[in-house]
């Protein structure tokens, strides 16, 4: 299967690495051998049709951090590359952007117009425009995964269309952001306030120098958005959501919530067509309450009943254990097995 | 439901199993049984109260009949199960007049705060309050809009518990 990666940063790097251990096993397993024909950073595109050498593109990165520094590089943006180079699969990997979606929109859309099945961790096109994207994926027969968009490595998507596929998911509710988890869980641990915690955070690459997409709710309401609309099919945007954050919580309140067994979580819930992302008072003792930067959902179902799930919420190479299983599914699900050979 | 029956029995031995088999008969659970043998009532029977869990108001009106055919005298009343919900407030929660906040709660009817507690920092600084609410099922959703319009109206972050307990 031939791919282009568009965007080559934290998460475009984790893949090309992960690519490079685990390709005999897609080999094996699934007769699957991924050529990465292009990848495009906002530098430049490097394309070669018999498959781009990804070490020395990781080399070319850990040295100077541009693309264009790649021998024979071109100065081609993700867009043109996408319009240019043949390939069956586009991964979008650039900054989510939940204003204009932008330029991940874009080249989602050109991807699909062009025939090329979409695998993406960024969530700002699809909390946009999920219907459209949905759409046009449908209108051009390619398949669309975004597993990595929400709860970074953790299968939450996939669990819900996939295993419970029966089931009627009647609500969901989580811990999406692991930034604020982190602060909440030092806050009670160490009974100290939030501005000291974020500091700490933010020395410690945890939370961003402009902490507010996290804090806020705006990434857990964004990931609520793309839960909402591919589990539960309901037709949500993000005006939709109501959003509260953690910058007033104060430690007397987290004293208050402890003296009582609970622990505060900024929550993620979607029950009734309703969104809401809040911190919340979770019992000691709920399978919600996970600590530090890990993330969580519980899904609430008609058959099985609830189904909690835990792991990482982000990270290079973890984050990309969902890209290779979305990637492996499209491939599986294309009927790109006609070689004879029996797979598992 | 969870109903509790006052029932009146003979003082004869047998009485007491004669009155419980319509309600293990109806698929009820028995819960709690109290027999005082010491105070008879008015008409001179044993007083017993008997808590059970029955399936449905169908049940009850055949446990009620059997009772009746049986000569046992009953009075019943629906255990009305309240549920504890817990929410903290956080802001000038005492400037914003604390009682008054309470009783916007407590006149939803069916609701009480139940206990309070209450942290200050510092005079000038924000404080925090947790309340218990005892809420019996149903008005879960008003306890929770009228939260909402204490918050709004005062600038307090209200803290729900994510699940309501019993
Ligand atoms: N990091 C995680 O753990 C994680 C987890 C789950 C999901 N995500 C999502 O995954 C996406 C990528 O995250 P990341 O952490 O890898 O971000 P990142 O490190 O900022 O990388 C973004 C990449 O996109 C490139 N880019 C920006 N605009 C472009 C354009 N117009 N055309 C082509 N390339 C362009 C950037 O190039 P330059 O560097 O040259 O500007 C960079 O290579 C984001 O949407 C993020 O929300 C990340």
């Amino acid at each position: 299967m031939r791919v282009q990666i568009i965007g080559f940063g934290i998460i475009g790097k984790g893949f090309a690495a992960v690519l490079k251990d685990k390709r005999d096993v897609l080999r094996q397993r699934y007769g699957l051998d991924i050529k990465v024909v292009s990848i495009s950073d906002i530098t430049g595109t490097v394309v070669n049709e018999n498959g781009v050498d990804i070490q020395k593109a990781l080399q070319v990165m850990e040295k100077s951090g541009r693309l264009i520094d790649y021998p024979g590089a071109v100065e081609m943006g993700g867009l043109e590359a996408i319009e240019e180079v043949d390939a069956d699969l586009v991964l979008e990997f650039t900054p989510s952007n939940i204003k204009t979606g932008e330029p991940g929109l874009s080249h989602m859309l050109k991807a699909m117009e062009h025939g090329k099945h979409v695998v993406t961790s960024n969530k700002g096109p699809l909390v946009l425009k999920f219907r459209t994207l949905k759409d046009t994926a449908a209108k051009n027969n390619v398949q669309f995964k975004f597993e990595a968009t929400v709860g970074g490595a953790v299968p939450i998507i996939n669990l819900a269309k996939e295993n419970l596929s029966c089931d009627e998911i009647v609500a969901i509710e989580g811990i999406l952001n692991g930034t604020t988890n982190y602060i909440l869980t030092r806050m009670h641990k160490e009974e100290r306030p939030f501005e000291m915690v974020l500091k700490e955070a933010q020395e410690l690459g945890i939370a961003e120098t402009d902490p507010s997409y996290d804090i806020d709710g705006i990434d857990t309401a964004s990931k609520l958005v793309i839960l909402a609309n591919s589990i539960m099919g309901i037709n949500a945007t993000y005006q939709d959501v109501k959003i509260q954050g953690i910058r007033k919580i104060t430690p007397e309140a987290i004293e208050l919530a402890k003296d009582d067994g609970y622990v505060i979580k900024l929550i993620g819930e979607v029950k009734d067509s309703h969104l809401e992302v809040a911190p919340r008072l979770v019992p000691v003792t709920h399978p919600l309450n996970v600590e530090g930067v890990l993330n969580v959902a519980l899904l609430k179902t008609d058959v099985a009943g609830d189904i909690t799930i835990v792991g990482k919420g982000a990270g290079a190479i973890e984050t990309n254990s969902a890209v290779l299983s979305d990637i492996i599914s499209v491939w599986r699900n294309g009927n790109n097995r006609n070689d004879g050979k029996d797979y598992p | 439901m969870k109903v509790s029956f006052d029932l009146e029995l003979k003082d004869v031995p047998g009485q007491l199993l004669k009155a419980l088999e319509p309600i293990s008969g109806s698929g009820g659970n028995i819960i709690s049984i109290v027999h005082i043998r010491e105070e008879l009532s008015k008409r001179g029977r044993v007083p017993v109260k008997v808590i059970c869990e029955i399936k449905n108001t169908d049940a009850l009106e055949d446990i009620l009949k059997e009772l009746e055919k049986r000569d046992i005298w009953v009075s019943v009343d629906e255990v009305k199960r309240k549920k504890k919900m817990t929410v903290i407030l956080i802001g000038h929660v005492v400037d914003t007049d604390l009682r008054d906040t309470i009783d916007k709660i407590n006149e939803i009817r069916g609701v009480m705060v139940a206990d309070l507690a209450l942290s200050m920092p510092h005079p000038d600084k924000e404080s925090s309050a947790r309340m218990d609410i005892e809420v019996s099922g149903h008005i879960i959703d008003t306890v929770l809009e009228r939260l909402d319009e204490i918050a709004r109206e005062k600038d307090l972050v209200v803290i729900k518990s994510l699940e309501v307990s019993d």
